[in-house]
């Protein structure tokens, strides 16, 4: 067997053993949820991890997404994901990166003064910020009680 | 010396051989002069600066736009409050206001085109339909053009929908009957021709789908038959205080046509993003972008007061707005991609509080925190007192070539 189809065999192997692992999680997802789950991120996008670093209080796995954009996801110390961060030229799919918190980000009351460019909406712990225009979208979300000290907001990004 | 006399008859001569020489023998037909070339278009369309169909919008910009179904001169519909956006790319309409029933673009196999279009705030769904569009004077035939909200088109995809944000899909949630994207680039996406993003392929379900550039939503300015090669937008000064509609023009063309000459503008030129480089308080913020579509200035300075929440509406993102005691007067320069400065510019920023409270609806002094700490976001308030071109992508005029902002 030529070695790229046993190594393709592995990842899916490895892929199954995973999801097996993850059990009923799957349908949850990675903001607030332990670092495995950026594996159901990448699987279930189609995606690939582009690099995991550690830095000095946290951990950051950036994700290339086929649509072009890139998603970053960072883990604490304690293993659960405290923030996502995005930039492309579509959002990712928030659905999935949210998990639990999507729905009060989707639903979260609309500014007065929207318009089209800006989201910065704090509802209980979760914090979304957002910006850009058309065929250039940036922001992030995270947890504000699960950010591990000595990290400045400003670098998630 | 010649006299004129003899230059008239000496044309006519030249005229009559050319014409022998033409003719071929055809038997005696009347000699006519050439056609002379058809008037230049109109191409100044009104906008204005009002609170739109909402009736809760600030410093947006709108203009009226008519719409035919293709190849009809009686099937169209003239429709107001269409937001002008320099910050996005084609024409899209919002259902509940369309009487006219617009074709559906068609893929090859004759699949449904629709589009799930992303702003920073949320996302709009409806089907790609093709249209004459006309604006002032100026014409875009068979255009694809996106109706958000299409009863049509109900069942939004999930993969639509999970890219979150408000459905702004209702006149009310959308603040206009529609949004005319003449930003300085052709498409709404670079390659969506390759990539599976935005567009889908609806039969009785939808599902994300390549799409060819012909049948994507494209700046309708680049499809005018004349002046396709931007847009300047002509806009008088506002008091600090602010005023209510404000009007000024929408002039298609750049050196086209005698009232759209660049004379002598500083021209910066914009990256892939549309975006260039603006130096505020010692930083250079490398995502900054001009945009009429920003109804604020929208950059981070820890220094000035920010607004406070009335205690009837605690939620109120009004904080996210700047609301200094006094009127602030600062700095900024620009450069463009070309390496071009303007520098030493001027802003002001004034206690959005205080504006708000009034009846105004265009803001020169409105500004608010940035929620990329990367960008300056300059909005509707850079035109105020400015004639700004936005030339698009690959567009030669007589002091460059787009995309680029001038002013």
């Amino acid at each position: 067997m030529p070695l790229f189809q046993l190594n393709a065999f592995k990842r899916a192997a490895l892929g199954a053993l995973l999801l097996a692992a993850l059990g009923p999680r799957i349908a949850s997802a990675t903001l607030g949820e332990p670092e495995v789950t950026v594996q159901t991120d990448v699987a279930r996008a189609h995606a690939s991890i582009k690099s995991s670093q550690d830095r000095a209080s946290y951990r950051v796995h950036e994700i290339q997404l086929p649509s072009g954009t890139v998603m970053r996801e960072f883990v604490a110390p304690n293993g659960n994901v405290f923030a996502v961060a995005w930039q492309g030229p579509t959002r990712p799919d928030l659905r999935q990166a949210l998990g639990q918190y999507f729905d009060t980000y989707a639903f979260a009351p609309r500014s007065k003064l929207a318009d089209r460019r800006h989201v910065q909406i704090q509802q209980g712990d979760l914090v979304v910020q957002a910006g850009g225009h058309m065929r250039a979208l940036s922001g992030r979300a995270y947890l504000l009680s699960a950010i591990p000290s000595g990290v400045n907001v400003g670098d998630l990004h | 010396m010649v006299s004129r006399r003899a230059l008239h008859s000496g044309l006519i001569l030249a005229l009559a051989l050319s014409a022998i020489a033409c003719g071929g023998g055809g038997g005696g037909q009347a000699v006519s002069p050439p056609p002379p070339p058809p008037p230049p278009a109109n191409n100044v369309a009104s906008v204005i600066i009002d609170q739109g169909p909402s009736n809760a919008s600030v410093n947006t910009l709108f203009t009226s736009v008519t719409v035919c179904v293709p190849g009809s001169t009686t099937s169209c519909q003239t429709i107001n409050h269409i937001q002008v956006d320099t910050g996005s790319y084609g024409l899209r309409i919002l259902g509940p206001v369309l009487t006219l029933t617009l074709p559906v673009e068609t893929l090859a196999g004759g699949n449904s085109l629709a589009e799930c279009t992303q702003f920073v705030d949320g996302f709009s769904w409806g089907p790609v339909v093709s249209a004459d569009v006309q604006i002032a004077g100026e014409t875009a035939s068979s255009l694809p053009v996106q109706v958000i909200g299409d009863s049509r088109f109900t069942n939004i995809p999930a993969t639509c929908s999970g890219t979150g944000g408000t459905q702004e899909d209702t006149v009310a949630s959308f603040g206009a009957n529609g949004i005319l994207g003449i930003g300085p680039f052709e498409l709404d996406c670079a390659d969506c021709d390759t990539v599976a993003r935005l567009y889908y392929s609806c039969a009785t379900t939808c599902s994300e789908t390549t799409v060819p550039t012909n049948l994507q939503v494209a700046n309708p300015v680049t499809r005018f038959a004349t002046d396709k090669n931007g847009v300047i937008v002509v806009l008088p000064s506002v008091a600090a205080g602010g005023a209510a509609n404000v009007s000024g023009s929408l002039i298609f063309g750049i050196d086209t046509q005698s009232n759209n000459q660049s004379g002598t503008q500083t021209v910066l030129t914009v990256d892939s993003n549309a975006e260039l480089l603006i130096t505020f308080n010692g930083q250079t913020l490398a995502n900054s972008f001009i945009d009429s579509g920003s109804n604020g200035i929208y950059f981070n300075d820890s220094s000035i007061s920010k607004c406070v929440a009335p205690a009837n509406d605690p939620s109120s993102q009004i904080v996210n707005f700047y609301c200094p005691p006094n009127t602030l007067s600062l700095g900024l320069s620009i450069q463009g991609m070309n390496g071009v400065m303007a520098n030493n510019l001027t802003f002001g920023v004034g206690n959005a509080q205080t504006m708000l409270n009034g009846n105004f609806d265009a803001f020169p002094q409105l500004a608010g925190t940035n929620p990329n700490t990367g960008s300056f976001d300059y909005g509707l308030a850079f035109f105020y007192g400015r004639r700004v071109a936005v030339a698009v992508e690959n567009a030669k005029t007589s002091v460059g070539t787009g995309p680029y902002i001038a002013f």
